[in-house]
């Protein structure tokens, strides 16, 4: 499960990186969302990974005779929670910003948008 | 009020001036009195927190303010030491003039609606950086002044805005997933995100099953994203682009305080959190088993880079801010040196070469803060920077002219101005750590700053008058804002005793991580 994770994770950032470096716009832009998300699915897995069974459980239930099964760390899924909305808030905007820029310079081509001055 | 509520106060003023400043918005008049008040204000609270907990005679040092009255480290802690008070005062001293001179600079027809809640979320995002004592919230607090920042940069939406919001936002989008990886790791290795917490566990790793090796790695990714938002060389190329895009009264703020809490991460995470732990590795170039250590001549050699690579970009400018914003890589540069050899030599001289960093970082607050103003006065009056256009400004607004000079000799380093202080203390502290080469680099770097700032007096203030310059129309509320800070710029030369005492409180408070832990208190964990 482990090694899945950690292949599933380093292709992400390796796509992500490489639309990163696309001379158009809207590949880096969705670059930029694919590690952002890459990310997130990587503080995911900072808890740990267990293998789901009986004994493991989301959320604590009453815990009957004082056995207390196992469960999943939440403050990961907080963090992740708030990472979520500010990349989605930061990639909407990246949205924006590439539309104007694209009104402004008539080109989403990055070296045209570079090499003027 | 309660003591350690004083250590959420700044946060509130700021955010209370954005959503006045944003209910108010379709009464112009109303609307901008909200801000000024509201900055107003903003200075007033820091100034008391600071006197509070730290200047006064029977100040408490530090307070923690545990958030929802969760103990840490399982709540959100707000934390002001004198570290943080420190730059906090700087931010506030910078903010208030840049605002009031923002008043006069910005024209109805640039559409000011927004530019007044923005700038106190901007403010709002720097203070909580500041005082978090939580990793995770700080990248929160880097994602808000990030957006505020953002915003400012692309402010007036033509050409050479856009794109300069294009590299900023796509280069600051990778650092926040640069730093979530660096602060899960940080989560998975240490099982905790709260800084204090942190460095108890650091200290002792056996006893709370930590392995220290992976922390180092980890601290590295964190050191590049607070370098990129310091603008050290090799991540100094967004900087030029963006100060000269945004609203020049902003840049003061971005230049002034923006910068100066990429440093103050540095120094917090480095200094307070991770000095405690020991990793015994054998690199060549690495002396001593603290990731501190590691930070040493990485950062020495960043920062001389900086020195050089902003002082040769200066003297290349084309406008005023151009000239402003490459001195900027520079000056963060000279302000890092200290840092990094703080890191290397061991403990009284570490405080001492920490204090200079500050004492240098308080210097460009001002003088840059002061000098961007300037060029907004400039270009308020005679409707353009570029030095191809100006000429004998001196003899036509002698005040504002004179108030660029103290700026440009506060950067070199003249008595009795800031500046010479911030400049003895950081050779001092070269000199001390017995560093030749770093020497001359600095020097190297004080020639340049010489030469740049010369250029820039000689072709926009002197010589023949041009016809931009002499059909200009000064604003007398900016030069007065620019006078007043030159007499800052000033004062603090004089009146240095005071200042240096307060950096120095500061520099032991970043290295102290047991005054730093104590306060914060976080229970559980860690047998004693």
């Amino acid at each position: 499960m482990t090694l899945v994770l950690a292949t599933l994770l380093g292709l992400l950032f390796a796509f992500g990186t490489y639309l990163l470096l696309r001379r158009d716009l809207v590949w880096v832009i969705w670059g930029l969302a694919i590690v952002s998300q890459a990310a997130n699915a990587y503080l995911l897995t900072v808890a740990g990974i267990a293998v789901p069974g009986v004994e493991s459980v989301p959320v604590l239930g009453h815990g009957a005779e004082g056995a207390v099964p196992e469960t999943a760390d939440p403050l990961v899924q907080a963090l992740v929670l708030t990472a979520i909305v500010i990349s989605f808030g930061m990639t909407a905007f990246a949205l924006v910003v590439t539309y104007r820029v694209y009104e402004e310079h008539d080109t989403i081509d990055v070296f045209e948008i570079g090499g003027e001055r | 009020m309660a003591a350690d509520a004083l250590a959420v106060a700044p946060l509130l003023v700021p955010l209370l001036a954005a959503t006045a400043a944003l209910l108010t918005r379709r009464w112009p008049v109303i609307r901008t009195s909200v801000s000024v008040a509201g900055v107003v204000a903003y200075a007033g609270v820091v100034a008391l927190v600071a006197w509070r907990v730290v200047v006064a005679p029977d100040a408490p040092g530090a307070v923690a303010y545990q958030v929802g009255d969760w103990p840490a480290p399982f709540g959100i802690t707000l934390v002001v030491d004198a570290l943080s008070a420190f730059v906090l005062v700087l931010t506030a001293a910078v903010a208030l003039p840049a605002m009031l001179s923002s008043v006069r600079y910005l024209l109805p027809e640039d559409e000011d609606v927004y530019y007044h809640p923005l700038y106190h979320f901007l403010l709002v995002g720097i203070t909580g950086a500041l005082l978090t004592g939580d990793l995770f919230n700080l990248f929160v607090w880097f994602e808000v002044l990030l957006m505020a920042t953002y915003v400012l940069v692309s402010f007036y939406g033509g050409v050479a805005h856009t794109r300069a919001t294009l590299w900023f936002l796509v280069l600051n989008i990778v650092a926040s997933a640069v730093m979530l990886v660096a602060i899960g790791g940080l989560y998975a290795t240490t099982g905790t995100l709260n800084m204090a917490d942190m460095a108890r566990r650091l200290a002792r790793p056996a006893a709370s099953g930590v392995a220290v090796g992976p922390v180092v790695g980890l601290s590295a990714l964190l050191f590049a994203v607070f370098a990129l938002k310091a603008g050290l060389v090799p991540f100094q190329f967004w900087v030029p682009s963006a100060y000269t895009a945004a609203p020049l009264p902003a840049t003061a703020l971005l230049a002034g305080a923006v910068k100066k809490v990429g440093v103050y991460a540095i120094l917090r995470l480095y200094f307070t959190v991770l000095s405690p732990a020991s990793v015994p590795v054998s690199l060549p170039g690495v002396a001593g088993d603290s990731p501190l250590a590691f930070l040493g001549p990485v950062l020495l050699l960043m920062a001389a880079a900086s020195v050089v690579f902003g002082g040769l970009g200066a003297i290349r400018g084309r406008s005023v801010e151009e000239v402003l914003a490459y001195s900027s890589i520079g000056q963060v540069g000279f302000i890092a040196i200290p840092v990094a050899i703080a890191a290397l030599v061991p403990s009284p001289a570490r405080e001492l070469a920490v204090a200079a960093g500050l004492v240098y970082a308080l210097n460009h607050t001002l003088a840059k803060g002061m000098l961007f103003l300037a060029a907004a006065t400039v270009r308020s009056a005679a409707g353009t920077s570029r030095l191809s256009e100006l000429g004998g400004l001196a003899g036509r607004f002698p005040a504002l002219s004179s108030a660029f000079m103290v700026g440009a000799l506060a950067l070199i380093g003249i008595p009795p101005l800031s500046g010479f202080f911030g400049k003895f203390l950081v050779f001092d502290a070269a000199v001390r750590a017995d560093r030749s080469l770093t020497l001359a680099v600095l020097v190297g770097g004080s020639l340049l700053t010489i030469a740049y700032t010369t250029r820039a007096w000689l072709r926009g203030f002197w010589g023949e008058r041009t016809a931009a310059v002499e059909t200009a129309v000064r604003d007398p509320a900016q030069v007065a804002v620019v006078v007043a800070m030159a007499l800052a710029v000033a004062a603090v030369g004089v009146g240095f005793e005071v200042v240096f005492a307060f950096a120095e409180a500061a520099a032991e408070a970043a290295t102290d991580t047991d005054a730093y832990v104590e306060v914060v208190a976080p229970t559980g964990g860690v047998e004693e």
